[in-house]
């Protein structure tokens, strides 16, 4: 047993800490998924495939949690169907009450960390390193939250580290940033739609999960109890495993980010090459092989320190300098491909008038 | 297509060929040799395993080459088709052979890397080549279909003889909005069969006495399956092609309605084709008559002296003419006709609503114009 005042601080106010943690760290990868949705969604006029690809993989996801509440609720699956633009999942039994509220709480929060859970998984087996839970000296609200926050930046600094030094002659490293990049695209609960604001408000999930929250306040009471109950266990046994617990939550949160945030620069430079004449786009996606080839062959004649990490820095700028070189002399009509000039039909079905 | 090849009438609607992600299974399998080939060169010289494959030359072959043949066989079965794993054990073969003829034991891991990806290379020619060598073309009359690399097969079906279309959309296809149309013809062409089975012997005994016991089992499913020239594989865009052969398919089946009228059309013309046959025979029956007309007057002046004693003959005669040209089978065919007639009034009366109301609308239309 640790030793701790006992006060209210300690008793109560410190069982916040981590939550709030946790629930800051959600919000902002709320704030990834958005940006990410308003990205792919200016894309998918040009590249609807690409576009139906993650679709696809969010959708998966999200019909895997909605398969697994069912299962942990003991429904059963009677159907499973996932296709590019929606998913089924039909239970065996129709349950009600607490079944059914868990089942629906795995459909909506699933998606923010089941696939991000996955990811967090294999980085443990890959990179091996920050999985530290905290241990705070007194277990008051600060102490708590500081150290909540502590271990989430070791994690962070070792996964940035990884990232850095990436090595991409090795194929289990280059397995894991596809791995990353993959998840990266699917982790949003919903899809990319035909219109350009269907379905990509940040309000549209909050409001669905607010719904499902304010709609049984009493399930929301036991599971704050239970909570408490479990804090208060963990305060007397082991105070580590209670933080612990959320720190693997904040994990989760924090591996999203970090994937959603390295599908920036793959979003963006598909976004750049839109601009460079046909035959020209593909230059700069040779360009990242080429240069990260070139750039480790040239290592490997004046050895330096950090070969890999260098060798990445050179694959970026030359990406960035080529596509921008590219984008100013190759750089494709723009009266012919500017999203206004696509002509629509107006009611009468004759005339063609240009997007307003 | 050349021009000559076309039907009368015939006009090409679409011309299609495979999407190049259509043939995936076969480029999986150049993938698969490609990667493979990499993480062994990767696992047997640079990872941290190395070491384990110093000890003898032959080991990153070994590796390399068992588990080109395992994942063979594990594909093979998935995909009942024995030809992958055959596949890759002539690539290993040839691997083997290339090693012994040009003496490269002392640099195979680099000759598996430098292997893997010229093999993968030709097979992902080998393939496009083989997309390409597909053709559809789908015209107002027909499918045809045309495959092949050196032995062109070709396939064709009318619109009217499909009674069936499977349409499938894979993962990829949905993504890259390309699927595959199986047209499934009334003679059961486009369907096959997916057959699994399951065997298991047992030998039990010393070595004077055996028992053996064998026990097996199979499944078969009729499913719609076609080789890759026998159907619309991989078409893009799938959406359009698929509406697009059924339209065709429907505009050359006929409806209910058009069912009906058909047959009733037929009814008519067998009517009247017995009509006309009887009419035929009805004519045909008339110089017979005259005939006989003829036959008395000739018999009245070749025997004039006999009027008194033959006149009750020629009276009889006379009268017998009528009841001649009459004959019981003319009565009969007129009684036919009568019936034929009365059928053909019955059957105007029991005809479809739609064509009375066209008809009046017809009637309408023409005293409009009169007026």
């Amino acid at each position: 047993m640790a030793n701790f005042p006992l006060n209210i601080d300690v008793l109560v106010v410190a069982a916040l800490a981590p939550i709030l943690g946790v629930v800051a760290f959600w919000f902002l990868q709320l704030f990834f998924i958005e940006t990410q949705k308003r990205m792919l969604s200016r894309l998918r006029h040009r590249h609807e495939a690409f576009c139906r690809f993650t679709n696809f993989i969010g959708i998966l996801f999200q019909t895997m949690c909605q398969a697994l509440g069912y299962t942990v609720t003991r429904s059963g699956i009677a159907a499973f169907q996932v296709s590019v633009s929606y998913g089924t999942v039909e239970p065996k039994k129709e349950k009600k009450g607490v079944f059914e509220w868990v089942a629906r709480s795995f459909l909506l929060f699933g998606p923010f960390f089941i696939p991000a859970g996955l990811v967090l998984l294999v980085s443990y087996f890959v990179i091996g390193r920050g999985f530290v839970f905290p241990s705070p000296v007194q277990y008051t609200f600060v102490e708590s939250l500081t150290g909540f926050l502590v271990s989430l930046s070791t994690f962070a600094n070792e996964f940035l580290e990884f990232l850095v030094n990436i090595d991409l002659f090795n194929p289990v490293h280059v397995g894991f940033l596809l791995v990353l990049l993959f998840f990266g695209l699917g982790i949003r609960p919903s899809y990319i739609g035909q219109e350009r604001k269907e379905k990509i408000d940040i309000l549209y999930d909050l409001i669905h999960i607010k719904d499902h929250l304010v709609e049984k306040p009493l399930y929301i009471l036991v599971i704050i109890l239970l909570l408490y109950v479990f804090y208060m266990s963990s305060l007397f046994l082991n105070p580590v495993v209670y933080i612990g617990l959320f720190t693997i939550f904040g994990w989760m949160s924090l591996t999203a980010i970090i994937a959603i945030f390295l599908t920036f620069p793959v979003l963006l430079l598909i976004r750049a090459t839109d601009e460079i004449r046909p035959h020209w786009k593909i230059i700069p996606f040779l360009t990242v092989v080429v240069s990260y080839v070139l750039g480790r062959m040239f290592f490997i004649y004046f050895p330096t320190k950090q070969v890999e990490g260098v060798s990445l820095l050179v694959m970026l700028l030359s990406t960035v300098l080529i596509t921008i070189f590219l984008i100013k002399y190759k750089r494709t009509n723009r009266f012919k491909t500017a999203t206004k000039m696509k002509h629509m039909r107006v009611a009468d079905g004759k005339k063609r008038t240009s997007k307003k | 297509m050349v021009k000559k090849e076309l039907l009368k009438n015939e006009q090409i609607e679409r011309v299609l060929s495979p999407h190049p992600l259509s043939f995936m299974k076969l480029q999986t399998l150049c993938i698969f040799v490609i990667v493979w080939g990499i993480v062994v060169w990767w696992l047997t010289e640079f990872s941290e395993y190395a070491s384990m494959f110093s000890g003898n030359i032959w080991y990153p072959l070994i590796l390399w080459g068992l588990v080109l043949l395992l994942i063979g066989v594990i594909a093979s079965l998935l995909a009942i088709q024995w030809t992958i794993f055959f596949l890759y054990l002539g690539v290993f073969a040839s691997a083997l052979g290339l090693i012994f003829w040009q003496h490269w034991e002392n640099d195979i891991t680099l000759f598996i890397f430098i292997y893997s990806i010229a093999v993968s290379i030709v097979g992902f020619l080998i393939v496009e080549l083989y997309r390409r060598s597909h053709k559809y073309i789908i015209t107002n009359l027909r499918i045809i279909f045309k495959g092949g690399i050196f032995t062109k097969r070709e396939r064709t079906i009318r619109y009217d003889k499909i009674a069936d279309i499977d349409a499938k959309q894979g993962v990829l296809g949905q993504i890259f909005a390309f699927g595959t149309i199986i047209p499934v013809s009334q003679s059961g062409f486009g369907l096959g069969s997916d057959k699994t089975m399951a065997a298991g012997g047992v030998e039990v005994g010393t070595k004077k006495a055996r028992f053996f016991g064998f026990a097996g089992g199979g499944k078969e499913v009729q499913t719609p399956i076609a080789r890759s020239y026998y159907e619309l594989h991989g078409v893009y865009p799938y959406k359009d092609v698929k509406q697009l052969v059924e339209n065709l398919v429907q505009s050359h089946v006929p409806t209910q309605y058009q069912k009906e009228q058909i047959e009733f059309q037929k009814q008519q013309v067998d009517i009247q084709t017995q009509m006309r046959d009887l009419l035929h025979k009805q004519v045909s029956d008339k110089p017979q008559k005259k005939a006989v007309r003829q036959q008395i007057e000739e018999e009245e002046e070749e025997e004039p002296e006999e009027e008194v004693v033959e006149e009750e003959k020629v009276n009889r005669k006379k009268t017998a003419v009528p009841e001649e040209a009459f004959q019981p089978e003319q009565v009969d065919v007129q009684q036919q006709m009568k019936e034929l007639l009365k059928k053909q009034k019955t059957a105007r009366v029991t005809q479809p609503p739609e064509e009375e109301v066209e008809e009046e609308d017809i009637e309408e239309g023409e005293e409009n114009k009169s007026t």
